[in-house]
């Protein structure tokens, strides 16, 4: 479903991706793990296209959308949950939801699978009328990924889903990863937090420094060379 | 009493003046950072246009109004494709030193192309009447001046909490990247900002026309430092802020005039600004506005 | 650039403040300035020497505006937020040393009726201008209190209200600064001389403001607010102080120019004036002191040649219609080109002397 080939990322002199090569197939739950300034939000903003890469191609279902605009690409059917939720605090949860939906163009549908978040995350149903920056943490993770969602992709790539959150509502949201992948929708999951990411994960790649280090089944991770332990840490 | 409210009246009428000018700015600025100093050229196409209509023989003043908030709206946009968005992305500074460029190209464009001198316009000198209600009158320009200017913050606050494109001109002014990655276009987003934006400076043509019956290059460069004075004072960006802003502003005007002597009548703009700069002494953010917090990681 | 400057303003706070070190600092930074002054120097030495009297008024005029150019470089470069009001400041310098120099006989045809008894009041032109310089430097002070507390673009427009509260007041407190008509007889005690001296002195001072602890520390917390912030630098502190020389610097172009033309209106003090420097500033670059310099010479040579067309000019026999507002159409043109095509200006981010010693140690290679 989607292919990165050699990608790179710079900021100035500095290269924070170095020719990355990805692949996510149709149904896939993939993690991309690396510690801290690894490049991993720098490859998921380049897929969004919210970055411009120096170099390299993307591939969305065997079209190259390298340097198609980022508001194309969704509407192509990439979204991503974005690094630190950022949920339009001043707008109510409500309102976050349908501008979700921004592309669609079918009013009905939009309200039913309003409906089906908030009786998935009551939460958000008690305070579907307020400002979403009163949420906590936990509850705009979920409504950042119910929103995500509204615009029903093909593929959603969550960007450190677990950032800042206790471990108790990360072991929450991973869940629901998972369903949503048992619904089978497409993932890519980028993740400090390895022993969640790895719970649902059909493939894992290592990153560090720009480069990739290990790309393979989560199983085998713990053996190659302690990679585990270098990398991501007990 | 009847002295009273006739300069509540004026205060009102005023401050709905620049609550309309000061809330056109503010909906650019919130979005996209931009100072938008060429506001009182969008102000000055506006009324451009009536008059060269007028010359033309489009004597209607139903048309004459229709086109003031028409091409208002039609420049703030054509400005922001031709000048603003090279520097979209640019520091406060380099946007603010653009559109003071602007301004300065576009009031020069206004002397060399028409005129240096003012020129008449009386198409909508119909506006401007007296209406006796029993024992009062009052200026028919000032009560639809409050009225037009009520239902048009009215209809922006609907649009804005209603539409699609109106939640995400909110939602822009804290994070347009992630509006973008909601799949909007920054493009249309912007561009309905600032035909909004235009809109509004439109309907304050209109009366202004009404009210003066001529039209020179500087036009709106006045009332728009005035509208950036009410935006400062309600808080930078901040809509309900310019608002209640451009509102104070007018009372504060209107209360100067009623308080100073005949002979000290010159200085009301010096005392405006002076009472507004002290304001800003005791409240640096403005009465409605936030304090900036550092820190927030952007993409 | 912003982490080069930062650490560059660390380095100077970490150092031992040894004297030899920091002399050595001053030392550089002024012949940085005299060599950023040299253009200026030669040629304000030609005009002197060759030039007919109609260019060395002209020239005078551009030694106004080069000092003015300077002072508004020392707020607006060190401190990244645009001010808009600084002819206020050349224009209270101006009436300033008007209302104190001017001749009592000439008072009693101009301002007869001037309170506290300024009307029989005449002071050399030095005390005059020392007075006129202090009282910039008071309302310097207390707009600079309010104006170092806002955020970027309240203080922008903060500077743009202190511009029209002093014009009105200009306007209208006709009994002192004689209203809208011209204010004559002021003694014309400067030539091209004093002013070259004088325009030599404003550039190096901007130099040694710039180089300075605390112009690299406001460079560094305009950059980075925060980080800044952390090392426990008061910006408040130092945007307040290049305020201040910043005007003082501007009030001296008034007085200066209010000495050499002899005669003063309002409307001198007003947008024109912001308008044409703010466009030399930008088009020179905003960053340096050479930025200031390079976008006088440059824009007042254009100017000219655009004044010259905007006036009429006779091509092949014919003579052509008046164009006003051309000059006002080219100085804005100017300003939206560079922002969008080159923010930094001509000089970008280098002084005159660093781009020697560059190109020196690049041939000594």
């Amino acid at each position: 479903m989607l292919k990165v080939e050699k990608l790179v990322v710079r900021y100035g002199a500095v290269m924070a991706v170095r020719e990355l090569s990805l692949e996510v197939g149709q149904g896939e739950l993939v993690a991309l793990l690396g510690p801290n300034g690894a490049g991993k939000s720098s490859t998921i903003n380049a897929l969004t296209g919210l970055v411009t890469p120096a170099s390299g191609r993307i591939v969305l279902d065997g079209k190259d959308i390298s340097h198609v605009r980022t508001e194309d690409r969704i509407r192509a059917g990439l979204t991503s949950t974005p690094e630190g939720r950022h949920i339009f605090s001043n707008l109510s949860v409500g309102e976050n939801l349908r501008l979700g939906a921004a592309i669609r163009r079918d009013p009905a549908g939009v309200r039913q699978d309003i409906e089906r978040f908030l009786s998935l995350f009551p939460v958000l149903s008690e305070r579907y009328g307020q400002a979403a920056g009163t949420l906590s943490g936990g509850e705009q993770q979920m409504l950042a990924i119910a929103r995500s969602l509204m615009s029903r992709p093909k593929l959603l790539l969550l960007d450190e889903p677990s950032l800042g959150l206790a471990p108790k509502i990360v072991a929450r949201i991973f869940d629901f990863i998972g369903e949503l992948k048992a619904q089978g929708l497409t993932l890519l999951v980028v993740e400090q937090n390895a022993k969640q990411a790895l719970r649902f994960a059909d493939r894992v790649y290592v990153v560090s420094s720009g480069t990739l280090r290990y790309d393979g089944p989560p199983a085998r991770l713990a053996d190659e060379h302690g990679l585990f332990n270098l990398y991501i840490g007990g | 009493m009847d002295y009273a409210l006739q300069q509540l009246l004026n205060a009102l009428a005023f401050g709905a003046e620049y609550s309309l000018v000061a809330l056109g700015l503010a909906v650019v600025f919130s979005i996209m950072g931009l100072v938008n100093f060429a506001h009182g050229e969008i102000i000055g196409v506006s009324a451009y246009s009536v008059f060269l209509a007028a010359a033309l023989g489009l004597t209607s003043p139903f048309v004459a109004v229709l086109l003031a908030v028409g091409m208002a709206a039609l420049a703030a946009v054509v400005f922001e494709r031709i000048a603003f968005r090279p520097v979209r992305y640019a520091p406060t500074t380099t946007g603010l030193l653009t559109a003071f460029g602007v301004s300065i190209v576009v009031q020069n464009l206004f002397m060399l192309l028409i005129s240096p001198k003012p020129q008449s316009v009386s198409v909508l000198n119909g506006l401007n009447q007296m209406w006796f209600f029993g024992p009062f009158a009052v200026s028919s320009l000032q009560v639809m001046e409050l009225i037009v200017s009520g239902l048009t913050i009215l209809a922006l606050v609907l649009f804005l909490s209603r539409s699609t494109l109106g939640l995400a001109i909110r939602a822009a002014s804290r994070d347009f990247a992630t509006v973008r990655l909601m799949g909007i276009k920054a493009n249309r987003v912007i561009a309905t900002a600032f035909a909004i934006s235009g809109a509004l400076a439109g309907i304050a043509a209109v009366f202004i026309l009404a009210r003066r019956g001529s039209v020179s290059p500087d036009l709106g460069f006045g009332l728009v430092l005035k509208a950036f004075v009410a935006c400062v004072i309600g808080g930078f960006g901040s809509l309900p802020g310019a608002a209640v802003g451009g509102m104070l502003l007018g009372f504060i005007e209107v209360g100067l005039l009623v308080a100073l002597p005949q002979e000290y009548a010159g200085f009301r703009d010096a005392l405006t600004y002076a009472i507004i700069v002290a304001l800003l002494v005791y409240r640096p953010e403005g009465l409605l506005g936030q304090r900036i917090e550092l820190g927030d990681k952007e993409i | 650039m912003a982490g080069s400057e930062l650490s560059q303003a660390v380095d100077q706070m970490a150092a031992p403040t040894g004297a030899a070190r920091s002399n050595n600092a001053l030392v550089r930074s002024l012949i940085g300035g005299l060599v950023t002054a040299l253009p200026v120097l030669v040629i304000g030495l030609l005009v002197l020497n060759f030039a007919p009297t109609y260019y060395t008024f002209l020239a005078l005029g551009a030694f106004v505006n080069l000092i003015v150019v300077v002072g508004l470089q020392v707020f607006m470069g060190n401190s990244n937020i645009a001010n808009l009001g600084h002819s206020a400041f050349v224009g209270l310098g101006a009436y300033g040393v008007a209302i104190l120099s001017t001749p009592l006989a000439m008072k009693k045809l101009s301002i007869p009726n001037a309170p506290f008894g300024f009307a029989t009041l005449e002071l050399d032109p030095v005390s005059s201008a020392l007075i006129a310089l202090l009282v910039v430097g008071i309302v310097a002070l207390v707009s600079g209190k309010v104006i170092s507390r806002l955020s970027g673009v309240a203080a922008t427009i903060v500077s743009l209200a202190l511009l029209i509260i002093v014009h009105s007041v200009f306007l209208n407190w006709t009994d002192l600064f004689k209203g809208n008509q011209a204010f004559f007889g002021i003694p014309k005690v400067v030539g091209l001389p004093w002013m070259l001296v004088f325009a030599v002195l404003a550039i190096v001072a901007a130099r040694l403001f710039k180089d300075s602890r605390w112009g690299l520390q406001l460079r560094a917390s305009a950059q980075s607010p925060q980080a800044a912030a952390a090392l426990g630098i008061d910006a408040k502190k130092l945007r307040l102080m290049s305020w201040v020389l910043s005007a003082l610097i501007c009030g001296l172009a008034g007085v200066l120019y209010a000495y050499f033309a002899g005669t003063i209106s309002p409307k001198l003090f007003y947008f024109q004036m912001i308008f044409n420097t703010l466009a030399m500033l930008i088009l020179g670059g905003m960053a340096t002191v050479t930025g200031a310099v390079t976008g006088v010479i440059v824009l007042s040579i254009g100017l000219e040649f655009i004044r010259s067309i905007e006036s009429g000019v006779t091509v092949a026999g014919i003579q052509m219609p008046q164009l006003l507002g051309l000059s006002g159409v080219a100085l804005g043109v100017v300003i939206v080109l560079c922002m969008a095509f080159r923010p930094s200006g001509i000089s970008g981010r280098h002084e005159l002397d660093e781009l020697f010693s560059l190109l020196l140690r690049r041939n000594a290679k």
